[in-house]
């Protein structure tokens, strides 16, 4: 087990500079081919070119690496000396961001001069919070939903959840989020308010069309529904398949045989080995719920990590999309450690060595 | 082992809600008597800075403005410069600028608002290495290229030389309430300029710290900030205790930070904001619908064009020009593509500013015939060759250029050709560097109440937003006559003269102006809106009840 999580915390490394150069790339492509973003900060009024060169200085766009079209940033000619192991050249802007973000903690600016690491210590409890909210709305509801249509194959109920899902799944999650903003948000939660007798944390929290201060984990409900609500959907699905599987499996006859109770042979020898798929799909899921959450968190105005990437890549500010984005590699990584690891508490035929 | 994990995060996510039952619902104004009184909340996006000299786009501009105060303030209807802070702003050449300040208005922290806390953020923001945006509008000031020079190779490897001085030799203390302004040339409008934010004063404990007088701003205005700026959250503000002159009208002030307007027009009618002051263009037909009186429309003061690129042989002929604008019927494109948003523009200084005539522009208003005529003595449009409209990428000007250019053809029978693949950043700096093909998209809004803003900067020989390459003699000089004239209204008929030689030259095509939509809500008593520094939160006055 040991030697297993050491080989795995091993592979993050090749994975982590591999997305990390792919988005260096990317971004610094940006800038090459639609110009200096600190230029844009200006718009129609021509800044004079002390003050914007001194703002790019700042800024971190003033190597000259980016303004040549292509380049990867990678090397660059050494300004005195042989350079590296005398080649003439020196280690370039990726390195040097690779360098700021492991030595020195530093993930750099953005264009209002805020510290990338700041930026992400104010969003993170935001998107935490939602995502909490919607892996317990999709696993509890999606889990309850796929033995309630697993168990009765053909009935109502299954149906009811088959179509259900069907709907759910079919729908994008920035249509879904529009339409349950400006129905269940504002129209649904004016008829609320108008209601005295409704308490506010209900009317006024919950039913919300975005993310409010006074009530910071009422109005993130809906949100967060809505970012569980597509994965829900799989959830339940998988959860019913799997049940439906497993109840004709022959360790079930054999406990039912035994003369258990029909609880302890749903509720632990059939739903325990059902749960496997369902709980690697929960654990990938955390990834693209992050990535559900840039889209849910801009229609709903939660400040978390989403939106700030969502306003980061509008405005092209590259040391947050990095930084950003590299933070949410090693938390999917880590999630999928995790689930990996779940798998030998759920499953005992399964061992790592 | 199994299941527990879920049980405790479901226990844990209760009780929080019940938490937050238990403490919200403060949301209620309370009620005091009289016009004052109650929270506004009002819809804003995400600052980019807190500081009068770092602050530049209207959400900061937004909070500053009721944080801190200028020397001279504008009148909500008619934009005219009121003395603010400042006793009195004189000259005698137009050059060299004298200016009192009334005594006793103190900072929050308690340092008082003299002179040297004007020269101080004066300085601060024009000093080159503190690179902050408002550095621009210290660009009058003599000695302001010893302290931020120009960089010799613009973006190339050179390094920008070090400033030679720490302050503007242009600006010097009398006494205490006392300094003097010196221009690099005559400015009959500069009182109109000192209203902007950039202007307003820094305390000294601000420029010591400015990351901390960023997060919990030291104004000297009506209000104070209320904790700190909660980011990408909210900014709420208070009534300020050191404030003497007149108080604003709402007890606190609220700023939801959203990040998108969608975002904030749901929260509008869901009833969280109380004013809303600009709206997403595609509910602007039904926000008129739904909250009719509710709802402010007035024409702004924000500028399209279509620019000429003087630089190119085929546009030098001003025939050409005359005959291309002819051929557009402005009017139509506004309502067709956007709901009727804009007003066909006439001239070239915005219609709500002092001295702004219509109709300036002769050839902006349909008249195929007469284009044709035009085009015709001017030897014909270049056989084979496309117009070449440009837009930047990714904000919805393709559709109207595409309008424009297809009146164009219809009228003059010449081919167009859409470039609107370029990104902002990339489109400006095709436009400094005098790239453009042919015609090309950009706007402009005043930096001061004074038609000089919308004419200099914009056609002035060598101006820095002089995208077109416009130079004309008889321009300039009537500009500097106009710069020099002994007050701002003697300025007029000078700036005028020079606009109606725009008129018949026409180096750019002017297209519009935006109209000012915002609404506000039932608890708004009365509505303030500034002509100049737009919806005015300390002027407007809740319902009580």
């Amino acid at each position: 087990m040991g030697r297993y999580v050491i080989r795995r915390l091993l592979q993050f490394i090749p994975t982590v500079l591999g997305t990390m150069f792919l988005l260096h790339y990317m971004t610094s492509l940006a800038v090459q081919f639609s110009g200096n973003p600190v230029r844009a900060l200006f718009g129609d009024r021509t800044p004079d070119p002390a003050l914007l060169a001194a703002i790019t200085e700042r800024l971190g766009y003033a190597d000259p690496c980016l303004d040549k079209r292509g380049d990867p940033c990678l090397w660059r000619e050494a300004e005195s000396g042989s350079g590296w192991l005398g080649t003439g050249y020196e280690p370039g802007l990726f390195f040097d961001r690779l360098g700021n973000i492991f030595f020195h903690f530093d993930f750099g600016i953005n264009l209002r001069q805020r510290e990338v690491t700041d930026l992400v210590a104010d969003a993170i409890p935001f998107t935490l919070k939602l995502l909490v909210i919607a892996i317990v709305f999709e696993a509890v509801v999606g889990i309850a939903a796929g033995v309630l249509a697993g168990l009765r194959g053909g009935s109502f109920t299954d149906y009811a959840v088959k179509i259900s899902t069907v709907f759910v799944i079919s729908v994008p999650i920035f249509v879904l989020g529009v339409v349950v903003r400006e129905f269940v948000g504002v129209k649904f939660g004016n008829v609320l308010r108008d209601q005295d007798w409704i308490p506010d944390v209900i009317s006024v929290g919950v039913f919300t069309p975005g993310f409010k201060p006074d009530y910071p984990l009422a109005s993130l409900v809906i949100p967060g529904m809505v970012l569980g609500a597509l994965s829900l959907a799989t959830t339940a699905r998988l959860t019913r398949t799997s049940i439906m599987e497993n109840i004709r499996a022959d360790y079930v006859r054999t406990a039912k045989a035994k003369g258990l109770t029909n609880k302890r042979v749903i509720g632990v020898h059939t739903l325990r080995n059902s749960l496997i798929p369902v709980i690697t799909f929960l654990g990938v899921d955390i990834g693209a719920a992050m990535a559900g959450a840039v889209v849910t968190e801009t229609i709903f105005n939660v400040p978390g990590i989403g939106r700030l990437v969502t306003m980061a890549a509008r405005s092209g500010e590259s040391s947050v999309v990095v930084g950003v984005v590299t933070m949410l590699v090693l938390v999917v990584l880590v999630a999928n450690l995790l689930v990996d690891l779940l798998y030998a508490v759920l499953d005992p035929r399964i061992r790592y060595e | 082992m199994r299941g527990k994990f879920l049980k405790v995060a479901v226990a844990a996510t209760a009780t929080a809600m019940l938490a937050t039952a238990c403490s919200g619902g403060g949301d209620d104004n309370n009620e005091p008597a009289g016009e004052s009184g109650g929270t506004l909340r009002v819809y804003n996006a995400e600052p980019a800075f807190l500081t009068p000299s770092g602050g530049d786009d209207e959400p900061s501009l937004y909070v500053i403005r009721q944080l801190y105060r200028g020397l001279v303030k504008y009148n909500a209807e008619t934009s005219a410069v009121e003395m603010d802070l400042a006793e009195s702003v004189d000259s005698t050449d137009q050059k060299l600028w004298t200016i009192k300040l009334k005594s006793g208005y103190t900072f929050d922290n308690g340092e008082p608002v003299n002179a040297d806390a004007f020269l101080r953020s004066w300085n601060y923001a024009a000093y080159g290495p503190n690179a902050q945006n408002n550095g621009y509008f210290m660009k009058r000031i003599a000695g302001k290229a010893d302290v931020a020079p120009a960089d010799p190779d613009g973006e190339g490897p050179k390094e920008a030389p070090k400033p030679t001085a720490e302050t503007m030799s242009g600006l010097k203390k009398v006494d205490d309430l006392t300094f003097t302004v010196e221009l690099d040339a005559p400015f009959s409008g500069f009182p109109t300029t000192i209203g902007y934010p950039g202007f307003f004063p820094m305390a000294q404990a601000c420029v010591d710290d400015i990351a901390a007088c960023n997060e919990k701003p030291i104004g000297n205005g009506p209000y104070k900030i209320d904790g700190s700026w909660q980011h990408n959250v909210a900014i709420n503000l208070v009534r300020s205790d050191s404030w003497k002159g007149e108080p604003g009208k709402p007890d606190r002030i609220e700023y939801r930070i959203f990040a998108d307007i969608d975002a904030g027009y749901a929260a509008f009618q869901a009833g969280e904001l109380d004013v809303l002051y600009t709206l997403p263009p595609a509910r602007y037909k039904e926000a008129q619908a739904q909250y009719g009186d509710r709802m402010y429309e007035q024409p702004g003061d924000s500028f399209t064009y279509v620019g000429m690129p003087l630089y190119q042989d085929t546009f030098k002929d001003k025939r050409i020009r005359q005959a291309l604008s002819l051929s557009i019927d402005r009017q139509s494109i506004i309502d067709a593509v956007f709901d009727g948003r804009f007003t066909p523009a006439s001239g070239y200084v915005a219609p709500t500013f002092e001295g702004a005539r219509e109709g300036v522009c002769k050839y902006c208003t349909k008249d195929v015939e007469k284009a044709k005529q035009l085009l015709a003595e001017a030897g014909g449009w270049p056989a084979g060759e496309k117009l070449i409209l440009w837009a930047n990428a990714g904000a919805g000007h393709d559709l109207w250029l595409q309008a424009v250019g297809d009146q164009i053809k219809e009228a003059l029978g010449i081919d167009y050709e859409l470039k609107v693949n370029l990104q902002f950043a990339e489109y400006l700096e095709t436009a400094d560097q005098k790239k453009f093909t042919g015609g090309f998209r950009l706007g402009w809004g005043p930096d001061y109440p004074f038609m000089e803003t919308f004419l200099y900067p914009l056609y002035g020989t060598g101006a820095g937003s002089n995208n077109s390459g416009y130079s004309n003699e008889a321009f300039d000089n009537l500009m500097k006559q106009g710069d020099s004239a002994e007050s701002i209204q003697a300025a007029i008929p000078s700036y005028q003269q020079a606009e109606d030689i725009l008129g018949e030259d026409l180096p750019v095509i002017p297209m519009w102006w935006n109209k000012v939509g915002a609404v506000y809500s039932e608890n708004v008593d009365q509505f303030v809106w500034n002509a100049v520094s737009d919806a005015d939160y300390g002027a407007i006055s809740l319902k009580q009840n």
